[in-house]
């Protein structure tokens, strides 16, 4: 399924068959030396979006996919040398290899799919890496595979060349390669699997409470990425005729690189960009390099230019513009953006979950620090509990125990019948816990409407994923908003987001963390108001973290009290709110009785706070 | 219509002439950075003299100048392949390739559909014109002539022990391979093998086998060369190895003769010396009056070989720079006189007929110790290795 609006992806995929045949077409024109340069260049876009299907969506920076393309070249070749040549060149082959002679299309699709094998071994053994250890073991991967293709002679011809590789690459050939490349890499980015995996490269922790298995669409891009490389190596290999393990290794790597971070990582606008300039820059520079004359004085030969070249501009970019040529963005979805839906939005459904969550004995040491100390609590849905304490005192640890973000170190949650302490984190949310962060963990590069869709695709096998996420928005009223980023809006309207994307996943009780942190009087006001509906209209139970004792005591119907990592206080507002040791973990000792009287709670002021 | 018929007869006349050209364009696909830049570099060099010279003197016959377009293919197989397209694609009449039959032989699928000669410029595996085709040549004495002419000499100084240290990575670093095969054939014995990937830098294991070898081998052969020949000689005297060590013409170049007393008695094979009133003799002089210093390795004077063939072919065929004639006439020359010897390509399947020089260091410089003409029934076949 397709999650971005039809009209962007027609849009894209026809400007890809235009742009690519009309370049073969005005190329055709110019005779076989400019058909030559263009096949080149449609042959390196399918190597650069090969490696933004993973790298761009992940954000795992891959210096590996070069080695599926040199794979992909070797496999495809092997299948397509003739069979004479084999026998002269390769006299160690076994028998059915040595005998098979193919065409070009069949060779490609088994490389591809020999490619896409290897990929899912590789991908399954680092897929669980995170950040640079990701990046480093991907070059271990270009070295290993570079490190196989040299040693395994009899196959290979090791280091030496491969030669006499029929040449059958021709411009149309390149014309389909690219085609299928760019429409499968930009279905992919807005693919359900590609949009979690964006999610997911944008903030891990946040996709991962909305249902995201990152691991999992992190491996099916790998495995995607695999057999684009794969076919750009067997076109490769089929263009040039003759190539060596060298032709895959870093100089490639990084002129593939150099394009994609030029352009662009995380759109395919990105990728075409940065493969049209660098190209066109090194093409122009490499003409240079047997030196030329220029108002009569003779530059002299230097060798080694294009590289230089290369490096500048990467520099330039970089100074320039961080996130490529192109942005974060695709053209399309600049010029057609997603418009906010109209009409009425569907209601969220009201929950018929009675099940409570039972917590108890939680502990989390972290070395010689307990952050939470044996503390117990129960949650109803359709009822709101309060969680309060100084800072520091474990409030935000026991909320991360109870979402499954951390593992407690002892003690035990039970959901119904089910025990929630070895059910990884992505699995939480389908248990019915959704939540929001203290520091808010929204997908900032992602559109409103992605940022709540990717909730909604991620829970209840993504039934009625459409409808959930307009009616979560509706809901918190930012419907407006849908087609914004996520990162460019106000500190209330980025709460407000969280809280609809949390409510997109159809939770049964919601954790808050700090809801109305940052928001002045009025949008609290606001948002107590949608809360209480959201208990009273849904029946969704809340786990309340917040400072804004106002708030909490005008909501909660109960309200439990950390100090330390303890729970010191259990009851309803008002028992807390006379509970001494409340009193003092929040004032301190020795100043018994002077604050405790109820002020007015619509004066501001420190002690409103507590006695709100 | 009278018209017309006299445009066609004057269309058929120009077409019926031969194609005589003023510029010999051709295409050089050659290695000046990466791994076989120590030898295309210089090569480089003595293809411009030679380039100079004949077009100071009004051209080829006079009247035909020569054009050198120039591509760097970084020792890299797939941007050879490229770069011959280029050439090819930019109407060129001859193309010259990389040093070394690997890259070389990335171009077979170009000059062979576009008919276009194309001459390796020191690819010495006798193995490359024979894939290559008939489009493919070669301007060097081949690796199986050279390991001839070595292992001769090994056994008439009386070794009759042999070990070789070869590379499987390219066709030209398994010359050792030839050498075992001929110093069989004339009674010797191999005491082992060893191999090692191009670009080792630590030789220590190999030599510590070579020296616990009892009896020890009288010869060590190997055609591996920079960077990995330094650090291969350093490591088995280092480990006591004393035996006579040679090697092929890959080595000769500056950084052998200044390697000091672990060289010092090292024998090669190369292409030539510069005897007393040779040809290479003349070259030299000729490159120390245009350059102001001396040639470092034979490599300039190989460069110089391969525009004097050129030169010659065109000649052969009156002037004509038309590629498939270029072609019949290089196969059919027959002792062009080069800078470094004379040189035939009739009767071979484009691997040339040329002398072989063995060099001995001595002293920090080069003492030439013969330069013969090896027994043909002793060549082995070319093979891939």
């Amino acid at each position: 399924m397709i999650t971005s609006p039809r009209l962007q992806i027609f849009a894209a995929i026809s400007a890809i068959v235009v742009g690519v045949v009309g370049a073969a077409l005005i190329a055709s024109m110019f005779g076989a030396a400019a058909e030559r340069i263009l096949t080149v260049f449609f042959i390196t876009l399918v190597g650069v979006v090969g490696i933004g299907i993973y790298s761009g969506n992940s954000g795992i920076l891959s210096f590996g996919h070069v080695a599926f393309m040199g794979i992909g070249a070797y496999v495809s070749a092997l299948l397509t040398l003739p069979a004479q040549l084999k026998v002269a060149t390769l006299p160690k082959l076994p028998d059915w290899l040595a005998t098979t002679e193919m065409g070009l299309l069949p060779a490609t699709v088994i490389a591809m799919g020999v490619t896409a094998l290897v990929a899912l071994l590789v991908g399954a053994a680092i897929g669980r890496l995170e950040g640079s250890a990701a990046t480093i073991s991907t070059l271990g991967l270009l070295i290993i595979v570079h490190g196989v293709i040299i040693g395994w002679r009899d196959v290979t011809r090791g280091a030496q060349s491969f030669f006499g590789v029929p040449r059958e690459t021709g411009i149309w050939a390149a014309v389909i390669g690219v085609i299928l490349a760019l429409v499968l890499a930009r279905l992919y980015r807005d693919s359900r699997s590609g949009l979690r995996l964006r999610a997911g490269r944008e903030n891990a922790i946040a996709a991962t409470a909305v249902g995201v298995n990152i691991p999992r669409e992190r491996l099916i891009s790998f495995v995607l990425a695999g057999a684009v490389m794969a076919l750009a190596g067997a076109l490769l290999g089929h263009f040039l005729g003759a190539f060596s393990p060298k032709k895959f290794f870093f100089n490639d790597t990084f002129l593939l690189l150099a394009m994609l971070i030029v352009g662009g990582m995380t759109t395919i606008t990105g990728a075409v960009t940065g493969a049209v300039v660098i190209t066109l820059v090194t093409e122009f520079l490499r003409r240079l390099e047997g030196g030329f004359s220029i108002a009569g004085f003779d530059v002299p030969s230097v060798f080694g230019t294009t590289q230089i070249g290369i490096g500048l501009i990467i520099l330039y970019a970089m100074f320039r513009k961080a996130d490529g040529l192109a942005g974060l963005k695709e053209w399309e979805e600049r010029v057609f953006p997603k418009r906010p839906p109209s009409g009425s939005a569907p209601a969220l459904q009201e929950v018929h979950v009675s099940d409570s969550l039972t917590a108890s004995n939680m502990t989390m040491q972290f070395g010689g620090l307990v952050a939470v100390n044996d503390v117990s609590l129960t949650l109803t849905p359709g009822e709101i509990l309060g969680l309060i304490g100084p800072n520091g005192s474990g409030k935000t640890t026991l909320l991360n125990m109870l979402s499954g973000v951390l593992r407690p170190s002892k003690g035990a949650a039970i959901r119904g019948q089910n025990k929630l302490n070895g059910v990884p984190a992505h699995k939480i949310v389908e248990h019915g816990i959704a939540r929001t962060f203290q520091n808010i963990r929204l997908f900032p590069d992602l559109s409103v409407h992605q940022n709540v869709l990717v909730a909604a695709l991620s829970t209840h096998g993504g039934e009625d994923a459409d409808s959930r996420a307009r009616a979560a928005l509706a809901r918190l009223n930012v419907a407006q908003l849908a087609g914004e980023s996520a990162g460019t809006l106000s500190y209330g309207d980025q709460r407000r987001v969280e809280i609809a994307r949390a409510l997109a996943c159809r939770p049964s009780l919601l954790f808050l963390d700090e809801p109305a942190a940052g928001m002045n009087r009025l949008e609290t006001d606001a948002l107590m108001d949608t809360l209480r509906g959201l208990t009273r209209d849904l029946g969704i139970g809340i786990l309340l973290v917040d400072h804004d004792l106002t708030l909490i005591n005008q909501l909660c119907d109960r309200i439990i009290v950390l100090n330390e990592g303890r729970l010191i206080a259990e009851g309803t507002p008002d028992d807390i709110r006379q509970d001494p040791a409340v009193i003092e973990a929040y004032l301190g000792r020795g100043k018994p009785g002077k604050k405790t009287k109820p002020k007015n709670r619509d004066e501001p002021g420190p002690a409103t706070e507590l006695a709100g | 219509m009278r018209k017309l018929l006299l445009s066609t007869t004057i269309a058929a006349t120009l077409a019926a002439l031969p194609a005589v050209a003023d510029t010999l364009r051709v295409g050089v696909a050659t290695a000046q950075t990466g791994a076989l830049a120590y030898a295309d570099v210089p090569v480089s060099v003595g293809m411009h003299l030679a380039v100079d010279e004949i077009n100071a003197a009004g051209g080829i016959g006079g009247k035909v100048t020569i054009e050198l377009i120039e591509k760097d293919v970084r020792s890299d197989a797939a941007q050879t392949s490229i770069a011959t397209q280029e050439l090819v694609d930019q109407g060129v009449s001859v193309i010259v390739l990389p040093c070394d039959s690997d890259p070389a032989l990335a171009a077979i699928g170009v000059i062979s559909s576009a008919q276009i000669p194309a001459i390796s410029t020191c690819a010495s595996s006798p193995t490359l014109p024979m894939i290559g085709g008939e489009y493919m040549f070669s301007n060097f004495p081949g690796d199986n002539v050279q390991a001839t002419v070595s292992a001769q000499w090994a056994w008439d100084q009386g070794h009759r022990s042999a070990y070789i240290i070869y590379s499987p990575d390219t066709q030209y670093t398994t010359m050792p391979l030839y050498f075992a095969e001929v110093f069989e054939k004339l009674g010797g014995a191999m005491a082992g093998q060893a191999t090692n990937t191009i670009g080792q830098q630590d030789f220590s294991a190999i030599a510590t086998t070579v020296a616990a070898l009892d009896p020890q081998p009288d010869v060590i052969m190997t055609s591996a060369y920079e960077p990995d020949f330094p650090s291969m000689i350093k490591a088995l005297r280092a480990a006591g190895v004393t035996g006579q060590i040679i090697g092929s013409d890959g080595i000769d170049s500056p950084t052998t003769f200044s390697l000091g007393d672990v060289a010092e008695g090292l024998v090669f094979t190369t292409a030539g010396h510069p005897t007393p009133g040779s040809s290479l003799e003349t070259f030299n002089t000729a490159y120390e009056a245009a350059r102001g210093e001396s040639p470092e390795t034979v490599f300039s004077a190989v460069g110089y070989d391969l525009i004097k063939v050129l030169e010659a072919a065109v000649l052969a065929v009156d002037g004509s720079t038309e590629p498939t004639a270029l072609r019949d006439a290089i196969a059919n020359l027959e002792n062009v006189q080069g800078a470094t010897s004379l040189i035939t390509y009739k009767g071979t399947d484009g691997m040339p007929v040329r002398q072989v020089s063995l060099i001995r260091v001595k002293d920090g410089d080069r003492e030439l110790l013969g330069q013969p003409s090896p027994d043909a029934a002793l060549i082995p076949a070319p093979r891939m290795q």
